[in-house]
């Protein structure tokens, strides 16, 4: 066994990138119930690849034929229906995970120096995350499906000059149709998880390059060892590989608990209407997008003019990407901030639920006035952290991490 | 107090929210899968008197054999009643379609009667109950019956045989039977209950094995996470 692990070593490196990434990488003991959320977006990303891999064996992306394909596969496919709904409560767990994933980062700072490249790595997995979904969720070819899409699409008409050719040129027809399906599914099951893939490898080695950030936002290199390990490192394998087992394992329970007695979740991860076959000449009374885009559909719709309410919307998304600039205090964890930043998250915490139920229902006058007041809030929170985040209150950093449980 | 909020919640929401949506509140219904007896009914109902105008063009005769309990036999000889082109009965294997002509159906009906196969994953157990009991008399329609649920429905009252007919008293508001038909207003709602049941089982036949399975998995779960914060408590014990 030796002989053979120095003949594949002596060929590829694999020893040494165990010890450098697991055996002899040095995490932070202190992390929380918020750093399990990493680990969790990679195993579902895995899943999603592997029950995507299973239903494309089946799927087929013709307009005539996706939907009747979908129900085959949730009918007379073996096990068929399993695939699909861990692949559809795949999802929408993904943005749980992601959306509690960004928010440790915002609590503990984890975008600051020197972790600014490993922010915007994450930030671009969003986005293509979202496109992602976007397009995998026309593939059903369901009524919400279809009109979701028109919705969507609809809305690159409204950049000036170029915007009609620009949605033309995405659809491939003047509406949504056999076109539009059969370019969303290679974009859906190749070009965009192969970028993902790219993506989350520059992710993790951003990561490895400076090492995780903690609940403390310190250093724990700046304490190290005659032998240079980090005092408050601990072994990522097997410390953390064994705590990330037990979480997800818990996460699981959850999961399963959603894949097998509810997978529709109220409509939530599974829209009524998507049981209609797409139907071209029929506008579905609500189009409603699916719940993890809603924040950014309620600041489209706070806005009264769709040029501005489209630019709204990608603002709110683009200005996440420029976070680590924009807050300029160096104290980086919640827990040594000032009261400044604590009102300041909680109030962004608030306005992305409230924009979110928002989003979710038909836009009433008192709806979208409070819509507007949230899409303020939104981007108030941006602002004002510019502006107070450099003179902020803190409190002093401890040099060592601590522990809380 | 609360009343008035209400009211003034109602005033502020736009008139179109209402228009299409249910202007009546809706009947619950009580789904039992497990009931294979009542999904048995509900079968023979759906397929003597629904399939000649809406197909379940995604579910297949052969899974009743499992689902439903059913012979091969009593499927073939009592549920299926089409044929091929060259006039063979149509196989237990094949999708549950009918024979209606699109023209046809548009020229009576307005429309093509919708693929019921998916219809209680659309519309909800409680509409179709609330729908299948909601039909009355009015003479104004072309086929001479409203429904109160989804008024100005395309469709005829087809289980008037079995229901009778109802019109809507103008000083109740309820509604009262004009004329008899096989059924007692009791029996028809237990009936329209096996049908919806049906209906919902056809919806989505993985319902009969994903709450079994389900438990099962919680239950690994539940003791896998046990013993894995037991191998994590034990790992991170020196950990200070």
């Amino acid at each position: 066994m030796d002989r053979f692990i120095t003949w594949i070593d002596e060929r590829l490196p694999v020893s040494n990138f165990v010890k450098n990434h697991l055996s002899q990488y040095y995490a932070p003991k202190n992390f929380n119930f918020f750093y399990y959320f990493g680990a969790l977006a990679i195993f579902i990303f895995i899943l999603q690849i592997v029950t995507g891999i299973f239903l494309t064996i089946n799927y087929k992306p013709d307009a005539a034929s996706a939907f009747a394909s979908v129900e085959y596969i949730m009918r007379d496919v073996e096990w068929g229906w399993l695939i699909r709904y861990l692949h559809s409560t795949g999802a929408s767990f993904f943005f749980v995970v992601i959306y509690l994933h960004m928010f440790r980062a915002m609590l503990y700072g984890s975008y600051k120096n020197p972790r600014e490249l490993l922010w915007l790595f994450g930030m671009l997995i969003f986005v293509l995350l979202m496109a992602e979904a976007f397009m995998g969720y026309l593939l059903p070819w369901g009524q919400m499906s279809y009109w979701g899409a028109q919705v969507i699409i609809s809305l690159f008409g409204a950049i000036p000059y170029i915007g009609e050719s620009l949605a033309l040129w995405i659809r491939g027809d003047y509406v949504i149709s056999d076109a539009t399906l059969n370019r969303f599914f290679a974009f859906h099951v190749i070009a965009l998880p192969l970028l993902l893939f790219a993506l989350i490898y520059l992710h993790l080695a951003a990561l490895h390059t400076n090492g995780s950030n903690n609940p403390d936002g310190i250093e724990i290199k700046k304490n190290k060892d005659a032998n240079g390990v980090p005092l408050d490192g601990i072994p990522f394998h097997p410390y953390y590989t064994v705590k990330d087992i037990f979480g997800l394992s818990v996460f699981l329970l959850i999961f399963t608990f959603v894949v097998f007695f509810m997978p529709e979740l109220g409509g939530y991860f599974l829209e009524k209407d998507n049981f209609v076959p797409a139907d071209p000449l029929k506008t579905p009374e609500h189009i409603v997008p699916v719940w993890y885009f809603t924040p950014f559909y309620a600041i489209l719709r706070a806005i009264p003019d769709k040029v501005g309410g489209v630019l709204a919307m990608g603002a709110a998304i683009f200005v996440l990407f420029v976070l680590p600039w924009i807050d300029r205090c160096s104290v980086k964890s919640i827990r040594y901030r000032g009261t400044s930043y604590k009102v300041l998250l909680t109030l962004f915490v608030i306005s992305f639920f409230g924009l979110g139920y928002i989003g979710m229902n038909p836009a009433t006058p008192v709806l979208t006035w409070i819509g507007r007041l949230f899409t303020l809030i939104y981007f108030g929170f941006f602002v004002a952290l510019y502006f107070t985040s450099a003179n902020e209150k803190t409190k002093e950093p401890p040099d060592r991490v601590t522990m809380h449980d | 107090m609360i009343r008035i909020l209400l009211i003034i919640a109602v005033m502020l929401l736009p008139i179109h929210a209402f228009t299409a949506s249910q202007p009546m509140p809706l009947k619950s219904v009580l789904i039992d899968l497990n009931n294979k007896s009542s999904l048995q009914r509900g079968a023979q109902i759906y397929v003597n008197n629904c399939l000649g105008c809406h197909t379940l063009k995604y579910q297949r005769y052969i899974k009743f054999v499992d689902h439903l309990e059913l012979p091969t036999e009593t499927i073939e000889n009592n549920l299926i009643f089409t044929t091929n082109k060259d006039g063979e009965a149509t196989k237990i294997g094949s999708l549950i379609l009918n024979s209606v002509n699109p023209d046809h159906a548009i020229e009576a009906f307005g429309v093509m009667p919708p693929d019921l196969t998916l219809i209680a994953r659309s519309r909800g157990a409680d509409w179709l109950y609330t729908f299948l009991t909601s039909f009355y008399k009015d003479e104004t329609r072309p086929l001479g019956v409203n429904n109160s649920l989804y008024s100005n429905v395309g469709m005829p009252h087809v289980l008037v045989w079995m229901e009778g007919l109802k019109k809507q008293s103008l000083e109740t508001g309820g509604y009262e039977y004009i004329n008899k038909g096989t059924m007692t207003p009791v029996e028809y709602d237990k009936a329209m209950t096996d049908l919806v049941n049906f209906l919902v089982y056809v919806a989505e036949p993985a319902q009969l094995d994903r709450y079994r399975i389900g438990f099962w998995v919680i239950l690994f779960l539940g003791v896998f996470s046990f013993i894995a914060f037991l191998l994590k408590s034990e790992y991170w014990k020196d950990v200070k």
